[in-house]
């Protein structure tokens, strides 16, 4: 009887308190709404778009904004508008994505090693520092050459790269929280272990791993970029928002919106998981809940 | 790039002020002297090379970059003088040549040295061409031996005795050629890096003599017999050469170092230019050009260039290997709009892969922009409006140039055959291996005369010619250019052969030219004697440095 009460006073309240708290912070919440319009605004590109992505218009060449086209056009003759809207369902795919595929790696490897601890950590940590100490860029231009240029694979290969940290944070995290009186409070009442780590020890790891996701995120966009430039990712006509500023700069005197643009959505979306993060963090943190 | 792990607001903060801290740092050190103001003060040359060499031997390499740096070390027998390109004394200080014109007999000075002091002599060059045509060296230039008389032979194995090629010593410093035919470019050819000698005992010290990739032209063990000498080679970081004392002119160079730098960005090349940290840059991106024009900036200098650029197709590739398929591709490139709208520098229009102009030579094409019958020719071999038309790769170097001009043509092709292009892009080296190899479909290429005469660019697609990389063969091809035109009386019968040749070669496609050059250089004011020939070769020996204005840039 006392088991079931107190699950279902903590439980149901975590989430609806979070969700109050969240509305209250109103940039986390104009951070949500762009997000959330922007993977709107990307699903449906293909349908809003004013221009085709690859539409080139060799005669017109760079144009500033006109009524034509809004956020003018590149040195090709392609509408940015569209190349943005284009790009961005690449760039917040590749984010999404790639950091979700980090997040399940890490959180799983981090919280293991850190809640068996002993040998089983000590195995898997020095896994990870041997990771660490790959050249990166080797790791990834190895993945590349074993599966072949492949879009899906791309995210993937970053996703693989991108969970070394994720672990180490989680890890610190259920290693401190293990040894809180309040786990051994909940021990000493008889829950599972299970339960433990599902109603305690995750709750409480949240907090550093939704900033640490939000900060993985345009970290990822922009590693997109860069392996894209070396002619490992996406290759042209298609795009992304970090390909597009990396375009944008090698033109930034003559033709500046063809890097203020993209920079300015890149930026804006940076900002908007940023405060989403902060917010969330905010919000799921189990020590002020009970305000 | 290792993944960034921004902890805490407060460390991401402490590396911002940290990096403002060492930009302001190096701003202070830059704002006191820029490289171009103190090269102007120590003599040194600061040349943006573009991209990292391949090779320094010259028997191996095959490129410009390359080419740049192995003239300032290396200098064949004949010299050509940089404004008029006709021959002038090198190591061999005259020379005769029988009536028939077969017969050249070199003097070489008896003060000419390697680098490390040794003499140098008629037995260096017999050797040097000996090792050239070694097939086990992969030598890629190896034909440009060809109009030696047998040189052809040996290099393919007919004959072993090297004896019987046409190059003896007669003594230590008479050299003796004997040609197959008379050939009026021969005296060019001397001044190319795929005839220069190279040091004999250096050369065995680190491996056999046709052994490829030895350390022998690493820093420190390198000999040469040019006005400079290898002094640092750090690889993607700088090449740097310093005078020769054992030159044979030494006390005319006046420059006493040059340094190289591998810059493959052209943005960063030219920003780097700017800023001052570059006599010399021989990429201008596109897009700046009108700037520098409208300020009448006197460091742009846009001269002709003998050079065409083009894509290669590997005539090997299933849906490549119809010839109508390639003039499809061909006929669908709207050359005028990417001279004009992307290129921007006042670069021709190419619809053959000879420049017009060259030695008299204007060749005669009929490959026009006629995407209708393009359409048709795609549809007779089997693909009509595209269809079925297996996805096809550009291969290309990294360089923005190069992404544009592919970027546009991908969607050309796209637009007028509906067929998929992908474009591919990799570093030099990567690059120029993968196209020897024939492992791509299309490639982008380019093609700098080494000498003026159309056999330079025609004499590229011969059946095993080491620069062909298509696997296109054509034996009626090849007796025109190897047998016909050398043999021909006179200059308009050997025109007239080329344009037949070029004609077949047109027709079959196996290439497919886009644009004749233009040489776009940024050049300081302070770099004199720069002399802008149409094969855009310089002669460090004769640039020296010069402020107009005591130092200041």
């Amino acid at each position: 009887m006392d088991d079931l009460q107190v699950m279902e006073e903590q439980g149901s309240s975590l989430w609806r308190d979070a969700w109050i708290k969240l509305s209250k912070n109103y940039l986390a919440l104009f951070g949500l709404g762009v997000i959330v319009l922007l993977c709107i605004v990307s699903l449906l590109t293909p349908w809003i778009a004013p221009y085709g992505y690859e539409e080139q218009d060799l005669m017109l060449g760079a144009t500033a904004p006109s009524l034509q086209h809004w956020l003018g056009t590149d040195i090709f003759g392609r509408d940015m508008l569209t190349r943005i809207m284009y790009g961005g369902r690449v760039s917040l795919m590749v984010g999404f994505i790639a950091t979700a595929v980090a997040l399940v790696i890490g959180v799983l490897w981090g919280a293991i090693a850190g809640f068996v601890g002993g040998r089983v950590d000590a195995v898997m940590m020095r896994i990870v520092d041997i990771m660490y100490a790959l050249p990166f860029m080797i790791f990834i231009v190895l993945l590349m050459v074993v599966f072949g240029r492949n879009i899906l694979l791309l995210f993937l290969a970053i996703g693989a790269v991108e969970w070394l940290t994720m672990a180490r944070i989680v890890r610190s995290q259920v290693m401190s929280l293990r040894k809180q009186e309040f786990v051994e409070a909940a021990y000493s009442l008889g829950l599972s272990q299970w339960t433990i780590i599902r109603r305690h020890i995750i709750p409480n790891t949240l907090g550093p791993v939704i900033v640490y996701t939000t900060l993985t995120i345009p970290s990822v966009m922009l590693l997109e970029a860069f392996l894209s430039f070396l002619g490992l990712g996406i290759q042209p006509p298609e795009s992304s928002w970090g390909l597009l500023i990396n375009y944008g700069v090698e033109t930034m005197e003559e033709y500046p919106w063809l890097l203020i643009f993209p920079g300015v959505t890149l930026s804006l979306t940076l900002f908007a998981l940023n405060f989403l993060g902060d917010g969330l963090r905010d919000a799921l943190d189990p020590r002020t809940s009970k305000d | 790039m290792k993944p960034q792990v921004p902890v805490s607001t407060s460390s991401a903060f402490f590396t911002i002020s940290l990096i403002l801290l060492c930009s302001l740092l190096l701003g202070s050190c830059g704002s006191s002297e820029n490289n171009v103001s103190k090269g102007n003060r120590t003599g040194t040359l600061h040349w943006g090379n573009g991209t990292e060499p391949q090779s320094l031997d010259p028997h191996i390499a095959t490129g410009v970059p390359e080419h740049k740096i192995i003239v300032a070390l290396m200098e064949g027998l004949v010299l050509k003088d940089s404004k008029t390109l006709e021959p002038r004394p090198g190591v061999a200080e005259s020379w005769e040549i029988s009536d028939d014109g077969r017969v050249y007999t070199f003097h070489l000075r008896d003060n000419a040295r390697w680098s490390n002091g040794d003499p140098h002599n008629a037995h260096d060059y017999v050797w040097s061409w000996w090792r050239a045509l070694q097939p086990a060296l992969g030598n890629l230039y190896a034909y440009m031996y060809f109009s030696i008389e047998n040189a052809k032979e040996y290099y393919e194995g007919e004959i072993s005795d090297f004896e019987q090629v046409g190059v003896k010593a007669l003594d230590d410093l008479t050299l003796q050629v004997t040609l197959k035919n008379p050939t009026p470019y021969f005296l060019q050819l001397l001044d190319h890096y795929s005839l220069y000698p190279v040091h004999q005992a250096t050369v065995e010290k680190f491996g056999t003599a046709d052994q490829r990739g030895t350390r022998w032209t690493y820093e420190g063990n390198i000999v040469g017999n040019g006005a400079f000498q290898l002094r640092d080679w750090k690889i993607n970081r700088r090449v740097v050469v310093e005078r020769n004392p054992y030159y044979w002119n030494a006390d005319n160079v006046r420059l006493n170092e040059i340094v190289y730098y591998p810059t493959e960005n052209a943005i960063t090349e030219e920003r780097m230019f700017r800023a001052g940290q570059l006599h010399y840059s021989g990429t201008v991106p596109a897009d700046k050009i009108a700037t520098y024009q409208s300020n009448n900036d006197p460091a742009l200098r846009i001269d002709p260039y003998l050079g065409v650029y083009f894509y290669r197709i590997n005539v090997e590739t299933p849906q490549l290997q119809d010839k109508r398929v390639r003039r499809a591709l061909g006929m669908t490139i709207d050359r005028d709009q990417l001279t004009e709208r992307i290129l921007k520098a006042g670069q021709i229009p190419a619809y053959a892969i000879t420049p017009p102009g060259t030695m008299g030579y204007y060749p005669e094409s009929d490959l026009r922009f006629d995407p209708e019958a393009a359409r048709q020719l795609l549809a007779d071999a089997g693909y009509p409006n595209g269809e079925g038309f297996p996805s096809t790769e550009i291969l290309y170097n990294t360089s923005e140039g190069h992404r544009k001009l592919a970027v546009a043509i991908q969607q050309m092709w796209k637009k007028h055959l509906n067929i998929d292009v992908t474009l591919l892009n990799q570093e030099w080296k990567v690059y120029l291996n993968s196209v020897s190899m024939k492992d791509y479909q299309i490639g982008r290429a380019g093609w700098i005369g080494d000498y003026v005469d159309p056999n330079n660019f025609l004499d590229m697609f011969l059946c095993n010619g080491g620069n062909n990389r298509t696997g296109w063969c054509n034996p009626a091809y090849d007796k025109l250019i190897l047998e016909d035109a050398a043999e021909a009386e006179t200059h308009e019968q050997r025109l007239a052969i080329f344009t037949q040749a070029e004609k077949m070669l047109l027709a079959d496609m196996p290439v497919i030219p886009i644009y004749i050059y233009t040489s776009n250089n940024l050049v300081d004011p302070s770099v004199k004697n720069f002399s802008g020939n149409i094969l855009n070769q310089p002669s460090f020996s004769e640039i020296y440095l010069e402020s107009d204005n005591g130092g200041q840039q």
